[in-house]
C-alpha cells in the first residue's frame, strides 16, 4: 500500500516537475496581404497552434518559393501559392501528394479541380462583375451585355462607369469571347486580334483611361468609392476591401478566367504531417468562414461555403460561370508580355497586329526554354 | 482573574485608543483611495507611455521604411525608364553607352548595370553575376534578394526591356547598392541605445545603425541570419507591423514585403531599443507619480495625525472628566471646551456632573432626613409619653412651692424643678410640633383631604400679630421691633406656621442682641421686612438684627436640628429646624446670612405667592 503511494507520488511529481515542451512552431511561406496576414496570425492564436509565418511577396512568389524548394535548404513546412505556380513546382517533383484523409473533405468542385492531388484548396477566385444592388445586372454573362449595361449606366456623373484592367488576366473574357486562349497556340487565329482591338478600344470609351502602371488597385478603389464606376470587373481579393458589401450585387462574366490559392507541402518540408495539420486548419469551416467574412474570400469547403455571407455565396456562383486558366506549367509565364503588348495597344504605342505579334514571338522563346 | 479584581481593575486610557483609531481611520481613508487611484494612475500612465514610445517607434520606422522603398522603387522606375528607352533601338552601341553612364552618374544606387538580349545573352555592360535569375515569369521584372557582393550589400534589379509594342528586346540587370540603406537610417533621431536594424528575408542584417566592424571590406565575413535568434526578426518576418518585448529589448517592426505587393522587397525593418531607455520616461513618471502620491499620502497623514490628536484632545479630557464623574468626584468645572458637537458634549457633560452632585446630595440629604423623621417619630412618642408625667411633676413642684413660704430652704430647689420642668416641656412642644407639621406637606403633596383648600394667609396681618404678641418681651429686652411691609399680599402657608417662624427669628434676635440692647440707650433694632419676591412669584420676608452675626462656619448647620449656639440649658436646637420645616414644607426656602451692612444676621424667608 506504502509503496504504491509513493509511486503514485513520484509519477506525480515528475509530471508536476516536467514542462511540457513547447511544440516548434509550423513553418509556414504564405501570400497573404498585409490584412488577410493579420488575421492568419490572430486566427492560428487563438487557435494555439504555433506558427511561424514568413511573406513573400505575391509577385515574387514563384520565383522565391521554386527557389527554396529546389535548394531543399531551410524548407517551410507548408505553403501558400497561386494555383497557376502548381503545375510548374509538380512538374519538378517539388511536392508531396495530399494525404487521402485531406482529399475526401467536402470541397466543392470548382476548389477540388484546383488541388489536381498535391495542393489543398484553400480559396477560390477569379473575375466576376460587381456592382451596387440599385444598378440593373447584365443581360447576361456575356460582354456585349455588360458593355450596353455599362453604356445605360452613363451619364454627367460616370462617362467611363465600367472598371476593368489593362491585364492580361482581365483580357482573358475578350480572347475567349473570340475563341482564343491564354496559351502559345490559342493566339495564333484573327480572334486574338479581334480580341485586343475590342478590348483597347473600351478604354477612353466605356472604360476609364488606365492609371500609371503600379497604381491600378487603388485607383479603381478611388473611382468605385467615388462612384465613377456602375460595373466592376474585378475578384474577391478586391471585394473584401469593400465598405458596405451589404450593399453589392455580383454578376457572372462570361470567359473570365479562375483560379485560387493553394496549400502545398514541399518534399523538403521537415515536418510534413504539421504541414498537412496546418492546411487542415486553415481550410476549417470556422477558419474559412472567418476569411470569407474578412476579406470575402470564397470557400473551398461545402460547409463552410454554407455558412459564408450571401455576397460570397453570390460570388462562388458567378464564379461558377467562369473557366480556369490553362493547366499548364507555363501559363503564368504568359502573362509577362500579354500585359506589355495590352498596354502598348491601349496607350496607341502599338498596333494591334504589332503587339499580338511580339507576343507570339515572345512565348515561342518560352516554348523553347527548358521548363523548370 | 477574579470578577472582584476585574471590577476594581482601573479603566484603561480611552485617550490613545480612540486617537489611535481615528489616526487608523483617517490612515485607511487616505491611503486606500491614495493607493488605489496612484496605483491606477501609475499603471495606465505607464501603459500609455509605453504605447506612445511603441507607438512613435513604428512610426519612425515606416517613415524610414517608406524611405528606403521609395528609393528602390525610383531605381527602379529609372532603370525601367531607360530600359524601355533602350528596347526602341537596341543595336545602338553607342546610344547604349551612353545610357549606362548616364544612368550610373544620376542613379548613383546603381552599382553595375548589365543589359541582356532577348536571347538572354550579354550585349552591353557588366558581366551578369552567377546565379541571377533573368527569367520572365516576373510580373516584368523584380528585385531580387539582398546579398553580399563584394563587401557590399547588394539587390538585384531585373528589368524587361520591352520595345513600343511591348515586345521582350531584352532584359536590364542592375546591381543595387543598399549602401544608401545604412545612410538612411544613419540619418534617424534615435533615442538613447537604440538601434535601426534592417534584414533581408532570411533574416540577415542588410544595414544597422549599431557600430559595425564590417564597413566596407570584401574579405570581411557576411554577417549570419538572425532567424531562430533573435525573436523580434522572427517575428518581423512573418508579420506585417507590431511591436514585441523580448530579451530585454523593446522592438517595433516592419516587414516592408507588404509595402507593394507587385513589386516588394522581402525584407523587414526593426526598431530596436533596450527596455530601460525605451521605457525611461514610463519609468520616470512612474516614479514621479509615486513620490508625488507618497508625499501626497505623507502630508495626507501627517495633517490627519494633527487633526486626530485635535479632535481628540477634548474627547480625551471627556474621558477624563466622565472617568472622574464615574469615580465619584463632585468638583465642578468649566466645561471641556471643544468643537461643535464635541463643545455640546461638554456642556452637557458638566450639566450631568453638576445633577448627578445635586442628585448625590440629595440623595444624602434624603438619607439624612429619613433618618431624622425616624428620630422625629420616635421623639414625638417619648415627648408624649413624658409630657403626662412631666405636667403632673411640675404640677405638684408649683404646689409644694405654693405651700412653701418665702425663704423656705425648700422654695428655691422647688422653683429650679418648675422652671426646669417648664423647660423640659418646652423641648416637648418644640418636638411635638415638629412632628405635628407632616400633615401640611400631606396636602400639598396630594395625600391629605381632597377637599381641604389650600392654606394661605395675609403677610401683614401675621406680622403685625407676631409684633402685638412679642410687645412685651421686646420691651423687656429693651429691643425695638421695626416693621417694613412692601409685600402685604398674600402667601402660600398657614399662618399659625408662618407666625411661628417669625417669632422664632424674632426671640432669636432678642437673645442675639441681649448684650447690643443693653449698650444702646434705645435698645437694638429688629425689621421685620416684606418685599415682592424675584419675578413676583413670591414674597422675601427678611428678619434682621444689630447682633453680631452668625459665623460663616455655623450658616449651614443652624438649621440642623438639635444645633444650637446659645449656651447649655438656654435653648432647645429645635427652633430654627422646626422653620426650615415649617417653610420648606409650604414650598419656600430660609436661609441665614449677614444683613447687607454686615452689622448683624439676616434671615431670609422665600415664600410663594398665594394663587
Amino acid at each position: 500500500m506504502v509503496r504504491s503511494r509513493l509511486v503514485w507520488l513520484a509519477l506525480i511529481a515528475g509530471a508536476c516537475g516536467r514542462e511540457p515542451a513547447a511544440p516548434a512552431p509550423i513553418r509556414f511561406l504564405h501570400t497573404f496581404g498585409p490584412e488577410e496576414t493579420e488575421l492568419l496570425n490572430r486566427v492560428m492564436a487563438e487557435r494555439r497552434i504555433a506558427v511561424d509565418p514568413q511573406l513573400v511577396p505575391f509577385a515574387r512568389g514563384q520565383q522565391v518559393i521554386g527557389e527554396m524548394l529546389r535548394a531543399g535548404v531551410d524548407c517551410p513546412d507548408l505553403i501558400r501559392i497561386d494555383a497557376t505556380w502548381l503545375l510548374a513546382f509538380v512538374a519538378g517533383d517539388l511536392l508531396l501528394p495530399v494525404p487521402e484523409a485531406l482529399a475526401k473533405l467536402d470541397w466543392t468542385p470548382e476548389a477540388a479541380a484546383l488541388g489536381g492531388g498535391h495542393a489543398v484548396p484553400q480559396t477560390v477566385d477569379g473575375l466576376v462583375v460587381v456592382r451596387e444592388r440599385s444598378r440593373p445586372a447584365p443581360a447576361s454573362a456575356a460582354i456585349t451585355d455588360l458593355i450596353a449595361a455599362a453604356r445605360a449606366a452613363s451619364g454627367p456623373a460616370s462617362q467611363h462607369p465600367l472598371g476593368v484592367r489593362v491585364d492580361g488576366y482581365w483580357f482573358m473574357p475578350w480572347l475567349r469571347a473570340e475563341g482564343g486562349e491564354l496559351s502559345p497556340e490559342g493566339i495564333d487565329g484573327d480572334g486574338a486580334l479581334r480580341a485586343l482591338r475590342a478590348f483597347a478600344a473600351l478604354f477612353g470609351d466605356v472604360v476609364p483611361r488606365p492609371p500609371p502602371a503600379g497604381s491600378e488597385a487603388p485607383e479603381e478603389q478611388r473611382r468605385w468609392q467615388a462612384r465613377e464606376l456602375a460595373y466592376w470587373v474585378t475578384g474577391p481579393w478586391q471585394i473584401g476591401v469593400l465598405p458596405d458589401r451589404e450593399r453589392l450585387a455580383v454578376s457572372a462574366l462570361a470567359g473570365a478566367p479562375r483560379g485560387g490559392q493553394l496549400l502545398v507541402v514541399p518534399r523538403c518540408a521537415r515536418r510534413p504531417a504539421e504541414g498537412w495539420r496546418l492546411a487542415r486548419e486553415l481550410t476549417e469551416v470556422a477558419v474559412a468562414v472567418k476569411f470569407a467574412e474578412g476579406f470575402s474570400t470564397v470557400p473551398t469547403r461545402e460547409a463552410a461555403l454554407a455558412r459564408a455571407p450571401a455576397l460570397v455565396g453570390a460570388t462562388y456562383r458567378a464564379l461558377q460561370a467562369s473557366r480556369p486558366l490553362p493547366r499548364d506549367a507555363r501559363t503564368p509565364l504568359l502573362f509577362d508580355d500579354l500585359n506589355a503588348a495590352l498596354a502598348a495597344v491601349v496607350a496607341h504605342d502599338a498596333t494591334a497586329e504589332e503587339a499580338i505579334a511580339g507576343v507570339r514571338r515572345g512565348w515561342k522563346r518560352l516554348s523553347r526554354a527548358p521548363r523548370e | 482573574m477574579s470578577e472582584a479584581a476585574a471590577g476594581s481593575r482601573p479603566a484603561r486610557p480611552p485617550s490613545s485608543s480612540l486617537r489611535w483609531r481615528v489616526l487608523l481611520a483617517l490612515a485607511l481613508a487616505a491611503v486606500i483611495p491614495t493607493v488605489t487611484v496612484g496605483a491606477l494612475a501609475i499603471v495606465r500612465a505607464r501603459a500609455d507611455v509605453e504605447r506612445e514610445v511603441e507607438r512613435g517607434a513604428l512610426a519612425h520606422i515606416r517613415a524610414l521604411g517608406a524611405a528606403l522603398d521609395g528609393t528602390l522603387q525610383d531605381a527602379r522606375r529609372t532603370v525601367e525608364l531607360a530600359a524601355s528607352t533602350w528596347a526602341d533601338d537596341p543595336d545602338d552601341a553607342s546610344a547604349t553607352q551612353r545610357l549606362i553612364k548616364r544612368l550610373k552618374r544620376d542613379a548613383p544606387i546603381v552599382s553595375a548595370l548589365s543589359i541582356l538580349g532577348a536571347d538572354l545573352e550579354l550585349r552591353y555592360g557588366d558581366p551578369v553575376p552567377r546565379g541571377v535569375d533573368v527569367g520572365s515569369h516576373s510580373f516584368g521584372g523584380y528585385i531580387g534578394e539582398a546579398h553580399r557582393e563584394g563587401g557590399r550589400t547588394v539587390v538585384h534589379l531585373v528589368v524587361q526591356a520591352r520595345g513600343r509594342s511591348g515586345e521582350q528586346m531584352g532584359v536590364f540587370l542592375a546591381s543595387l547598392d543598399l549602401g544608401f540603406v545604412r545612410d538612411v537610417i544613419a540619418n534617424a533621431r534615435l533615442g538613447q541605445g537604440a538601434r535601426v536594424l534592417v534584414v533581408d528575408g532570411d533574416g540577415v542584417p542588410v544595414a544597422s545603425t549599431a557600430p559595425e566592424p564590417d564597413a566596407p571590406d570584401a574579405r570581411a565575413e557576411p554577417p549570419g541570419s538572425l532567424a531562430g535568434i533573435d525573436p523580434a526578426v522572427d517575428r518581423a518576418l512573418g508579420a506585417v507591423e507590431g511591436t514585441l518585448s523580448a530579451n530585454g529589448w523593446v522592438s517595433a517592426y516592419r516587414n516592408l514585403s507588404s509595402y507593394q505587393t507587385q513589386r516588394g522587397v522581402r525584407w523587414a525593418i526593426l526598431h530596436q531599443q533596450p527596455e530601460d531607455e525605451a521605457y525611461a520616461l514610463a519609468r520616470r513618471t512612474t516614479r514621479d507619480t509615486a513620490i508625488v502620491g507618497g508625499a501626497a499620502l505623507a502630508l495626507a497623514l501627517a495633517l490627519g495625525a494633527f487633526f486626530a490628536t485635535r479632535l481628540t484632545r477634548p474627547l480625551a479630557a471627556l474621558a477624563r472628566r466622565a472617568d472622574a464623574i464615574a469615580a465619584g468626584s463632585a468638583e465642578t468645572g468649566p466645561p471641556v471646551a471643544g468643537p461643535g458637537e464635541i463643545g455640546a458634549l461638554g456642556h452637557r457633560i458638566e450639566d450631568m456632573a453638576r445633577r448627578i452632585a445635586e442628585r448625590v446630595e440629595l440623595q444624602a440629604l434624603l438619607a439624612r432626613g429619613d433618618r431624622l423623621a425616624t428620630v422625629g417619630v420616635m421623639s414625638a412618642q417619648v415627648a408624649h409619653e413624658i409630657n403626662n408625667p412631666l405636667t403632673t411633676v411640675l404640677g405638684y413642684a408649683k404646689l409644694l412651692q405654693e405651700d412653701k413660704p418665702a425663704g423656705h430652704p425648700d422654695r428655691e430647689a422647688l422653683e429650679m424643678i418648675a422652671d426646669e420642668a417648664e423647660r423640659m416641656k418646652s423641648i416637648i412642644g418644640g418636638l411635638l410640633e415638629y412632628a405635628r407639621t407632616p400633615r401640611q406637606s400631606e396636602r400639598r403633596l396630594g395625600t391629605g383631604p381632597r377637599d381641604a383648600p389650600p392654606p394661605t394667609c395675609e403677610v401683614a396681618a401675621v406680622v403685625k400679630h407676631v409684633g402685638a404678641l412679642l410687645g412685651p418681651q421686646l420691651k423687656k429686652a429693651r429691643a425695638r421691633l421695626e416693621l417694613d411691609i412692601a409685600a402685604p399680599g398674600r402667601v402660600a402657608i398657614e399662618a399659625h406656621a408662618l407666625q411661628q417662624v417669625l417669632v422664632n427669628l424674632v426671640q432669636n434676635a432678642m437673645q442675639a442682641m441681649a448684650e447690643a440692647s443693653a449698650a444702646a440707650p434705645d435698645g437694638a433694632a429688629i425689621e421685620i421686612a416684606a418685599r415682592p419676591g424675584p419675578g413676583g412669584v413670591a414674597t422675601m420676608i427678611t428678619v434682621s438684627d444689630e447682633g453680631p452675626g452668625i459665623p460663616a462656619a455655623d450658616r449651614a448647620r443652624v438649621f440642623d436640628p438639635l444645633f444650637t449656639t446659645k449656651a447649655a440649658g438656654a435653648g432647645t436646637g429645635l427652633g430654627l429646624a422646626v422653620c426650615k420645616h415649617l417653610i420648606a414644607t409650604a414650598g419656600g426656602t430660609i436661609e441665614a446670612g449677614d444683613r447687607p451692612d454686615r452689622r448683624g444676621a439676616e434671615f431670609r424667608v422665600m415664600i410663594p405667592n398665594a394663587a
